[in-house]
Order: structure tokens, then sequence, then C-alpha cells
């Protein structure tokens, strides 16, 4: 009798307990705090949920037109230029808002956990024109490149960049000089050394023909820094 | 020969429901570590369904299969429920948001206790206090004075015996809780 009353007295708990989570459904159920833009659809689950499929694009494209992504508000009031051009949504390869987008505010332990933008959601002939969305840098080495930002820089991050000068030829202070000078026609893919006049093709060849090295063209073969003799694989010829 | 319930049963009690909370803080900071998160939340399914696999004994205990050794079929119960808990409790990940899913931790955590309790406190005590009687009739001392020479030992008994009554309604609100967040997920969430 006495346990059959504990269990009376449990299942009416529960039954209590499952009532609050249709009252309190932002308390009970809700994996998290809405987003301060969000806060008023709080007890309104199905506001974006569907059920059964979760959070769809369609749900939010409802509201947020794609098309109208940071260029207008919700309600079609303008909104002003920003740093960030946010109306890249425009340019994605599919509209899959929640693969960037939570709007519940976990704790922030997992906060490093969601998933960030990624340069890959973006279509292909946008993905490489850095400059449609980014300012590029106005530091005294950055002015001088014309190029593409990806010949140092990855997608995944600014910095750091993939690229060290010093691994290639340290730039010491006798090659304290602009990138135009070996990197003519700001083309980063080749170099020359013969833009200087201390170099020429012929000065060159003349003290390196005694040493049997005969493949002048690739000089940080062996220089690895000015100082630097034969650091490299070397040019001898095998003849 | 003086019974020790404290250090032979009641420590270890504590040790294997210690050991549950290391064994997820542990697998929960490996997972983060190699940023592996993201299986947490499948690892909880693994879990309810090794905690049902844990459920045949009682059906067996309350007679309704007929098949497996109920001794075997109690030691398999014991190890899959464990188990499962540690799973359930990795996949809550210490971060807890909702109300529902710390309810239902909660409810599990005090069912793996109470079963922990009669594996370790109820059945292991009764044989010792049993033992300890024996040693004393042994000893020639009448039995008028057993009480009094076991009297802490039976106070330990009583107190934890109080525990497994909560075992079976506790399951109850486990099932009941767990199936309200397992419904909730479905309804919310997009499975793809």
């Amino acid at each position: 009798m006495k346990r059959r009353w504990g269990l009376l007295i449990i299942a009416l708990n529960l039954a209590g307990l499952i009532g609050l989570v249709f009252y309190y459904p932002h308390l009970m159920i809700s994996p998290g705090a809405l987003i301060e833009g969000h806060r008023d659809l709080a007890t309104d689950c199905f506001a974006c949920h569907s059920p059964w499929r979760g959070a769809t694009s369609e749900r939010c494209e409802s509201c947020h037109a794609v098309a109208d992504i940071g260029l207008r508000t919700t309600l079609g009031v303008p909104l002003p230029k920003r740093g960030l051009k946010i109306s890249f949504h425009q340019e994605l390869i599919e509209e899959n808002c929640v693969a960037c987008h939570s709007d519940h505010l976990g704790p922030k332990i997992t906060a490093s956990d969601r998933r960030p933008f990624s340069h890959a959601l973006l279509r292909p002939a946008i993905r490489d024109r850095c400059a449609s969305c980014h300012a590029s840098p106005t530091d005294r080495l950055h002015r001088q490149i014309t190029g593409n930002c990806q010949q140092c820089h990855s997608n995944e991050r600014w910095k750091p960049a993939t690229f060290e000068h010093g691994k290639f030829f340290v730039l010491d202070a006798d090659h304290d000089t602009t990138c135009v000078t070996c990197h003519t026609g700001n083309n980063y893919e080749s170099y020359t050394c013969y833009g200087c006049h201390e170099h020429t093709p012929a000065r060159v060849l003349a003290e390196h023909r005694e040493e049997g090295v005969r493949n002048i063209d690739d000089c940080v073969e062996c220089h690895r820094s000015a100082e630097g003799e034969t650091e490299g694989r070397g040019g001898r010829d095998e003849d | 020969m003086k019974a020790r319930l404290m250090t032979r049963e009641v420590l270890p009690f504590f040790a294997s429901l210690g050991a549950l909370a290391i064994g997820a803080l542990l697998i929960d900071g490996v997972l983060h570590l190699l940023k592996l998160v993201w299986i947490g939340r499948y690892i909880g399914i693994l879990g309810t369904l090794l905690i049902l696999m844990s459920f045949r004994y009682s059906l067996r205990k309350r007679k309704l299969i007929q098949s497996g050794n109920p001794a075997k079929l109690l030691r398999l119960h014991e190890r899959i429920a464990w188990l499962g808990s540690l799973l359930v409790l990795v996949h809550a990940g210490i971060h807890f948001n909702a109300i529902l899913g710390w309810l239902a931790i909660l409810a599990m955590l005090v069912n793996v206790a109470s079963g922990l309790t009669g594996k370790y406190l109820l059945e292991r005590s009764r044989r010792r206090i049993a033992e300890v009687r024996a040693g004393l009739e042994r000893q020639g001392i009448p039995p008028e004075e057993f009480d009094e020479k076991t009297y802490w030992d039976s106070l330990t008994f009583d107190a934890v015996k109080q525990w497994r009554i909560v075992h079976f309604p506790i399951s109850l609100a486990f099932a009941v809780l767990a199936l309200a967040h397992i419904l909730s997920v479905f309804l919310f969430w997009g499975w793809k």
C-alpha cells in the first residue's frame, strides 16, 4: 500500500514535470538561450523548428531573404555599410543556414566546437576574389603585392602566413629591397637575382665556371643567404 | 573479530560511483582534446541501448520472461547498466543546458547509486554480519551480547537498506525523463 502511494506520488511528479515542458520549453528542453535578435521566440520553438525535421533553412528564409542579408533588415530597412561584407551570403554554394549559425547560445565550453564560416561554402568564382569581401592590408609589404592573397595565405586563416622567405633566401641588410626587384611583374612563383647591378649573368657565370656550375638561373638552390655558400642542394652539373 | 562494513563495503561502493564520475571526465577530456566532441552526441544512443539491454534481468526477476540464468543476468545487469550510465554521462558532457536533461541525469545517478547499494552493501553486509555473529558464537560470547557487539554494523545495514527501496521507482522516473528527452530531440533536431 505504502509502495503504491509512493509510485503514485512519483507518477504525479513526473506528469507535472512533463507538463512544465509545454509551458517553459526554453527552460526545460532548449539547448541554450536564444541570441538577442530571436529572444522573443524563446517559447515558440516551432517558429524555427519543423517537427521531426529540425531548424530548416526554409524557415530561416521565411524571415531572412537571402537576397536581403547584409543589405536590408527583415523589415526591408536598408542597412548601413559595414566593414565586413555580410552580403557574401548571396554567393554561397548552398543555402544551409544551420551549417554555420546556431541560434541557441550554448555554454562557453562548447563554443569552440561550433563550425565556423568556411570559404569552401562560397561559389568558386568569388572564392579567390578576396578583395570582394576583405580590405587589403596597407602595410609596406602588402602594398607592393598585387597578386592573389593565396600565394601566402590560406583560406582557413590569415595567420600564420604559409610563406617564410628566410627558408628560401634570407632578406638581410644587403637585400632589403622591394619585392618586385627579384619577383618581377609581381610574380611570386619565380624570381631573378639579375635585377641588381651586383649580379649579372656574365659575372656570375665567370665566377662559377671553374667550379663546374653551369646552371646559374636558380641561385637559391645553393645560396640561401648573401653569406651562404652552397647551403642548398647545389647546382653542379653531373656530366 | 570486528566487522568493518565501512572499509570493506562502503568504500568500494563509493569507489565504483567515483569511477563512474572519473571515467566520464576522462573520456570527455579525451574527446575535447581530440576535437571529437561530436561523438558525445551519439554515444548517448549507445549508452541508452546498453541500459535497455540491462533490463533483461529486471524482466527475468519479475518472471516476465523465463529464459536466462538470474545470477548471470544480474552480473550482466550490473556491468552493462554501469557502462551504459558512463556513456550517458559522457553524452551529457558536464555542460547541461535544459532542466529536463539535468533531471534525467540526476535520476540516472540516483538509480546507479541505489543499484550499487544493492550490489555492494546489502548482500555482503548481510553475509558479513552473519559471519561476525558466527565468530562471536565460536568465542563463547552469549547471544544476548551479539546485538551490542554488532551495534554499528547493524545500524549501517539498516540505513543502507532504505536505499534499495528507491531503485525501482527511480528507474521509472529515469525512463520517463529520458524518454521525454529523446522525444524532444527527435521532435526538434534535424536528423540528416
